[in-house]
């Protein structure tokens, strides 16, 4: 189910929200639980069984690892768990991808398996992980299967994060305060995501479709998809961030946050500490510092950076282009902490097209379908083959999309964070502010509604991963 | 005091439960304590109710007026259908389909695609001049190729030297609209050239210069019939035939929303759809092969139905025959045509005994031999723009 869908906002969360607060609090997580259920089965019935029999992994796990922690039998049974919670998720993700290279590389002609990939499990198999390893290292087995299924399948992050920590989460599964001022809070979260992902990324994605459909393809043509899909992937996935923050905070949740306007930033070391924070934090934590991080040598922790790079780009998807994505972030990452970043910082007009480039030429890589395919758009930036540089397409899609590029550029800075703190300032417009509010809800929900209604352009484009 | 207190107390337990889990408020949205808060959270909560409420409990329309189509009803719930997703899949669609004061949440979002986001069209439907019209672009040679291709076939199969054929293309508004409002178009006199080059079988008849917007419905693809009294002359002056030319013209009293109405959702002014008569067409008898009956050359229940436009030789029947008994001629004529043939025949039935109509997107060509004698008839290919860079649909 998509949180930008009229059965989420209108069927689903109405009833769960009912059920959910009406309930006594001690099965308050039963009830988040089952809702769960139906949010992935609505759209996975099948994988719900596939999801149901990792958690109990994981579970299961998590009462052997405590008990053996610190002893041989631990260690083994942590590398297992580990390894079955990957292996799912081989399975389902990778193995085409695998078998194909088999095939190209050995002239074999193995069969591919052709599965649908379960929605989620990239994420809820890191989260899974994250589990057995915090319990591997010390944290407290959770004995309550219901706990324990409600921080993997809850709804709010189930299928495109934020990847939540345990160790962040295990207190508030036992015990959570709800209180009007926090749902309020989640409110606001929720609508801003709905709105960045309504009103803002699904028209960047229509820009994106129309140049792809396009045979009038120009050098102005390439640089708006560029910029249009840089836009589009972080207002997709910033919103459904926001979307999932607010929702978890109305049941009572803090979830981390998982951007903090990366496009601002002077450096790729800062973008990646910006951007997808939650995954950022997931490698460092369980790939980069148990493989030495910087503490075994630069050679060692230059080699570390290329391997946590390349499984980054690997998780986004099974093609050979997410893993050069990563690879040329883990290139660009190694310059800056060798010599780069000392001279990016004597100028910071200079650092940010740097890293805005480099950003925007990798999504260019990342959103391709293929090498082939990537390596065309990038020299169609470049202006090569002899395309023109303004074609009359390019130029009416400039007009149409002229100033939904312009509020995603302004909404992609702090400058409406600073606008609304600025007016906040005094008591005059706080309570401009406070009176506005609702209305500005209302009105954003309905205008939201009518874009749905209206079966506009609507894909997630992180469910993929 | 005690109350609070207690929200203090709250508020400092959820700030180092924030910074144990690292999480960092950076959203401009921190929270604000006071009766904002529930009136947000009141707000929210009567919106989502009142929507699940209505989409419960509000009869649903099986069809749009508006967009002229069936909506999708809700899905069957069995153990199948849901093991399956058919049943969700189903439900969102319907759910989309049967939210409640559709029309009006559809007119929300054009405008506010169109007044806040600036954007120069909705869903492919742009305003010009008070006239709505769909993107047509580019032109796409391969189907210009194929309908070539079927018209070639159908004159192999069917036709000898002693028939004349002719073709004619019908520009859709696009090519009066688009340029002037900066919307992308194709070259239409590119477009007639190439399709009378491919069709060098034909005898291309031009009409270009004879349109303007105004002879097209603003709110519709289709030209207007009492605006096309010359292009029906040209055509029969070409062909070889003379029209007496003397209309009346009657307008329908009801309000006419076209085609691009719907799609589109803005607020246009309803048009009046008009008609003209004469003494061949009131005496014309009219055949309708596909539903084996009579039918008149203005059909007044379809004028009163859901597309008033149908109105014209009952919309679009895949092949008809139009018999003139006061025709001052013997000529007959085969015109192949989409729905744009449907308004202009019946000013063409004064210069013929017989006219011939069918529509190859409804009948494959092959059936044509069972019901049309191609003997001593002309043939007339009389396609719009919109067709043929779409010929995808010709059989």
């Amino acid at each position: 189910m998509l949180f930008s869908s009229i059965s989420f906002l209108y069927y689903f969360l109405p009833l769960t929200l009912v059920f959910y607060f009406a309930v006594p609090p001690r099965f308050r997580n039963a009830v988040l639980l089952l809702a769960s259920l139906l949010f992935y089965g609505w759209g996975e019935p099948k994988y719900v069984l596939l999801m149901g029999l990792s958690v109990l992994s994981g579970y299961g796990s998590g009462l052997f690892l405590e008990k053996y922690r610190g002893g041989r039998a631990g260690k083994t049974g942590c590398v297992i768990s580990v390894g079955i919670s990957l292996s799912f998720l081989l399975y389902f993700k990778y193995a085409d991808f695998f078998i194909e290279n088999f095939n190209k590389v050995t002239g074999a002609e193995l069969p591919l398996l052709r599965l649908a990939l379960p929605v989620g499990i990239s994420f809820y198999t890191f989260q899974i992980i994250s589990y057995t390893v915090d319990v591997y290292r010390g944290e407290p087995a959770q004995r309550n299967p219901v706990r324990l299924a409600v921080y993997v399948v809850m709804f709010p992050q189930l299928v495109a994060g934020p990847i939540v920590r345990y160790s962040d989460l295990a207190g508030q599964l036992a015990d959570r305060e709800h209180s009007w001022q926090g749902a309020a809070w989640g409110i606001r979260r929720f609508v801003t995501g709905l709105a960045k992902k309504i009103l803002l990324a699904n028209q960047f994605g229509e820009l994106c479709g129309a140049f792809r459909a396009s045979e009038e393809k120009s050098v102005l043509f390439y640089w708006m998809y560029a910029v249009a899909f840089t836009l589009q992937i972080y207002f997709d996935f910033s919103g459904y961030s926001d979307m999932a923050i607010g929702l978890g905070r109305v049941f009572g949740f803090h979830f981390l946050e998982n951007f903090n306007y990366p496009y601002i930033s002077a450096s790729i070391t800062e973008f990646w500490r910006r951007w997808h924070i939650s995954l950022g934090t997931w490698f460092r934590d369980y790939v980069y510092i148990p493989l030495g991080g910087n503490r075994r040598g630069r050679g060692r922790q230059l080699m570390n950076i290329l391997l946590v790079w390349m499984l980054t780009g690997f998780w986004h998807g099974a093609a050979w282009n997410y893993i050069l994505w990563g690879l040329c972030f883990a290139a660009l990452l190694t310059a800056e902490k060798l010599w780069l970043l000392e001279r990016l910082e004597k100028s910071r007009l200079l650092s940010r097209i740097y890293t805005l480039f480099f950003v925007m030429a990798g999504f260019v890589v990342f959103h391709a379908q293929n090498l082939g395919q990537a390596v065309s758009d990038l020299a169609g930036l470049a202006g090569a083959g002899g395309i023109p540089l303004v074609s009359a397409e390019a130029v009416y899609c400039l007009r149409s999309f002229g100033v939904v590029l312009a509020a995603g550029g302004i909404g992609a800075t702090p400058a409406v964070r600073a606008f609304v703190r600025k007016i906040s300032e005094n008591a005059a417009g706080k309570r401009v502010l406070g009176l506005m509010e609702p209305v500005a809800l209302a009105a954003l929900m309905l205008v939201m509604t009518a874009y749905l209604v209206d079966g506009s352009f609507n894909p997630f484009l992180y469910f993929r991963f | 005091m005690n109350a609070e207190h207690g929200k203090d107390e709250k508020m400092v337990r959820n700030a180092k439960l924030e910074k144990s889990a690292g999480f960092e408020k950076n959203t401009g949205m921190e929270e604000r304590t006071g009766k904002g808060d529930r009136l947000l959270c009141m707000t929210f909560l009567f919106l989502l109710a009142a929507g699940f409420l209505l989409c419960l409990f509000l009869p649903k329309a099986g069809y749009s007026d508006s967009e002229r189509r069936k909506l999708t009803p809700a899905p069957a719930l069995s153990a199948e259908n849901v093991w399956s997703g058919r049943f969700m899949s189903g439900f969102e669609a319907y759910a989309a389909d049967a939210f409640p004061f559709r029309d009006s949440f559809r007119r929300i979002k054009a405008l506010t695609a169109r007044n806040v986001f600036l954007r120069q069209d909705n869903n492919g439907i742009y305003e010009a001049d008070g006239f709505l019209a769909a993107l047509e672009y580019p032109m796409n040679e391969a189907s210009l190729m194929r309908a070539a291709e079927r018209f070639r076939f159908i004159c192999r199969k069917y036709l000898t030297d002693e028939n004349q054929v002719y073709l004619c293309v019908i520009p859709d508004k696009n090519c009066f609209l688009a340029e002037e409002g900066g919307h992308p178009s194709m070259d239409y006199a590119e477009f007639e050239k190439r399709m009378a080059e491919l069709a060098d079988f034909a005898e291309y008849i031009p009409i270009s210069d004879l349109l303007e917007k105004d002879d097209y419905y603003k709110t519709d693809t289709h030209w207007r019939q009492e605006r096309i009294t010359d292009v029906a002359d040209r055509l029969a002056r070409a062909m070889g035939t003379a029209l007496l030319g003397d209309y009346e013209v009657h307008t329908l009293e009801r309000d006419f929303y076209g085609v691009y109405y719907g799609q589109a959702a803005l607020p246009i002014a309803p048009e009046h759809l008009q008609y003209v008569t004469g003494e061949d067409i009131r005496a014309c008898e009219v055949y309708d092969w596909q539903n084996s009956r009579e039918i008149p050359v203005y059909d007044m229940e379809k004028a009163a139905g859901r597309d008033p436009y149908e109105m014209f030789l009952s919309g679009s029947i895949s092949l008809l025959t139009i018999r003139n008994p006061d025709a001052g001629t013997e000529k007959k004529l085969v015109i192949f045509r989409d729905s744009f043939g449907s308004s202009l025949a019946p000013l063409l039935v004064s210069g013929y005994s017989q006219i011939v109509l069918a529509d190859i997107r409804y009948i494959h060509p092959d059936h044509l031999e069972r019901f049309v004698d191609f003997e001593n008839c002309d043939v007339l290919f009389l396609y719009s723009t919109l067709v043929l860079n779409h010929s995808d649909t010709l059989k």
